[in-house]
């Protein structure tokens, strides 16, 4: 049992690895800034630095919602089990959407709602949970949003150029934002690795204890610690392009410099949330920024067709992902029969979502589409140039 | 309830995205300047830029210095 729970939360990092490196690449690909496969290369890299960094975040996973310790309910592999599964099938079903959508709201729906069935309602913190997950849940994407605004602005206002006598505008030449934007979104993805991969290194040592092959009370060890960061990732490199779709293209038309302010505000965010222990959802915050930023530009319309589908899939997050949980739990609870029947029909829920995605695949070589719009973009801002080169006469370019 | 926590990281968050993404506009914007070719421009423009850019990486890198405990130990 314990094996198949620590292969299940590799597995569950790797899910979250590729749901979430739209997050941090999303936008420099949908620019143009960095080629769609050294993004995922670039952000793999980071994530795994990322994982090494920090191991803060790994001490507290369920973070008091299920009431564990001694004087509350024993959190035994079983409910880990089912409460993974949730998560891996919410993070496999949104990415086959192309919703992004917070992998660890899956995690902590599958485990809520296996709590709930494995072992009853009174072992949930309903208090702590409003407070850890539900309200930051409100606030991440309005404060990221209303940072990326303001921020987007500022860029725009500090670089816009006027002749002082005709008042006319003069070219912009802002694309040293592109160049900037390879900095903040690997920053974006450095704050992922420190922030995400914690918390499968936090299962995995919950797991342990459990067991009784880790002492209670001690940090995540090294082999558990390598294998989190590898698997995050190998699951970031595997891109999931549906997502960056998505958010590259989805929600608003991304430039430079809106790009750059987005990505900054994000991993500000992420950063100050995950030290200053408020915790916020990653994704969240990355899809907050990006609207921010697209309500920033003047000229720019914000979807919010697709922003509203991505809410009502977070609002569905915490349930859906609770109910497999739940469900997983009682057929755990039959014994052996019951873990084999959940396993099988887990991996095989997977495999067909799988098969199914390869229907109508998005990879690197369609995500080429949201590149193409990236080159729309400049095709036309150098012919924004050209035509304010002749009005001008004055001199300039990229 | 953790309002307090709440009005840290959202004060912590625009006060860092503010300061590089000004920085970082300002360095953009003397570049842009300095590339003018027909303007006569003081000599200080361009190194001004460059000194913009490096406040924006050295204001990174204290953020990243802040954050990782093995530095603030």
């Amino acid at each position: 049992m314990v094996a198949l729970v620590i292969t299940l939360a590799l597995f569950f990092d790797f899910t979250n690895g590729f749901h979430d490196t739209a997050n941090a690449m999303a936008t420099p690909i949908a620019t143009g800034a960095i080629k769609p496969k050294t993004a995922v290369a670039l952000a793999a890299v980071l994530n795994l630095v990322g994982a090494f960094l920090s191991t803060e975040v790994a001490k507290t996973v369920s973070g008091g919602i299920i009431k564990e310790g001694s004087d509350g309910i024993q959190i035994t592999p079983d409910i880990i089990f089912a409460g993974l599964m949730g998560a891996i099938l919410w993070n496999m079903i949104t990415w086959l959407k192309g919703l992004p959508s917070s992998s660890s709201h899956a995690l902590f729906g599958g485990l809520i709602g296996a709590a709930i069935a494995g072992i009853g309602i009174h072992s949930i913190n309903f208090e702590s949970l409003l407070q850890k997950v539900i309200l930051p849940a409100i606030f991440a994407p309005v404060i990221a949003a209303a940072v990326a605004y303001l921020c987007t602005r500022l860029a725009y206002a500090l670089t816009a150029r006027h002749d002082p006598e005709t008042g006319s505008k003069l070219t912009q030449k802002r694309g040293g934002f592109r160049t900037g934007q390879i900095f903040t979104s690997s920053l974006v993805a450095l704050a992922h690795g420190t922030n995400d991969a914690q918390k499968t290194m936090g299962i995995i040592t919950l797991v342990l204890i459990a067991a009784g092959s880790q002492q209670a009370g001690s940090g995540p060890q090294f082999w558990v610690i390598a294998a989190c960061a590898l698997a995050i990732a190998v699951g970031t490199y595997a891109g999931g392009w549906r997502i960056i779709r998505t958010m590259g293209s989805g929600l608003t038309d991304v430039k430079p410099a809106q790009g750059f302010a987005a990505e900054s505000s994000t991993a500000s965010a992420i950063l100050a949330s995950s030290h200053l222990g408020f915790a916020l959802s990653t994704t969240q915050v990355a899809s907050g920024s990006v609207i921010g930023s697209g309500l920033g530009r003047r000229g720019t319309s914000v979807r919010w067709g697709t922003a509203g589908k991505i809410a009502l899939g977070w609002l569905f997050t915490l349930p859906a992902a609770g109910i497999v949980g739940a469900l997983t739990a009682l057929l755990v609870k039959t014994g052996v029969v019951g873990v084999v029947i959940a396993a099988v029909a887990g991996t095989g829920a997977v495999l067909y979502m799988f098969l199914h995605s390869r229907k109508s695949h998005v990879g690197h070589h369609n995500a080429v589409e949201v590149e193409e719009a990236g080159q729309a973009v400049r095709f036309r801002k150098k012919k924004a140039i050209a035509v304010s080169r002749t009005n001008n006469k004055k001199k300039g370019g990229q | 309830m953790k309002w307090l926590e709440l009005v840290q990281v959202a004060g912590a968050t625009l006060v860092a995205a503010v300061t590089v993404v000004v920085l970082y506009s300002l360095g953009v914007r003397l570049t842009a300047i300095a590339g003018d070719v027909q303007e006569r421009r003081p000599g200080w423009v361009r190194p001004l830029a460059y000194v913009c850019f490096a406040l924006c990486g050295v204001a990174v890198l204290f953020g990243l210095y802040l954050i990782i405990p093995y530095f603030s130990k």
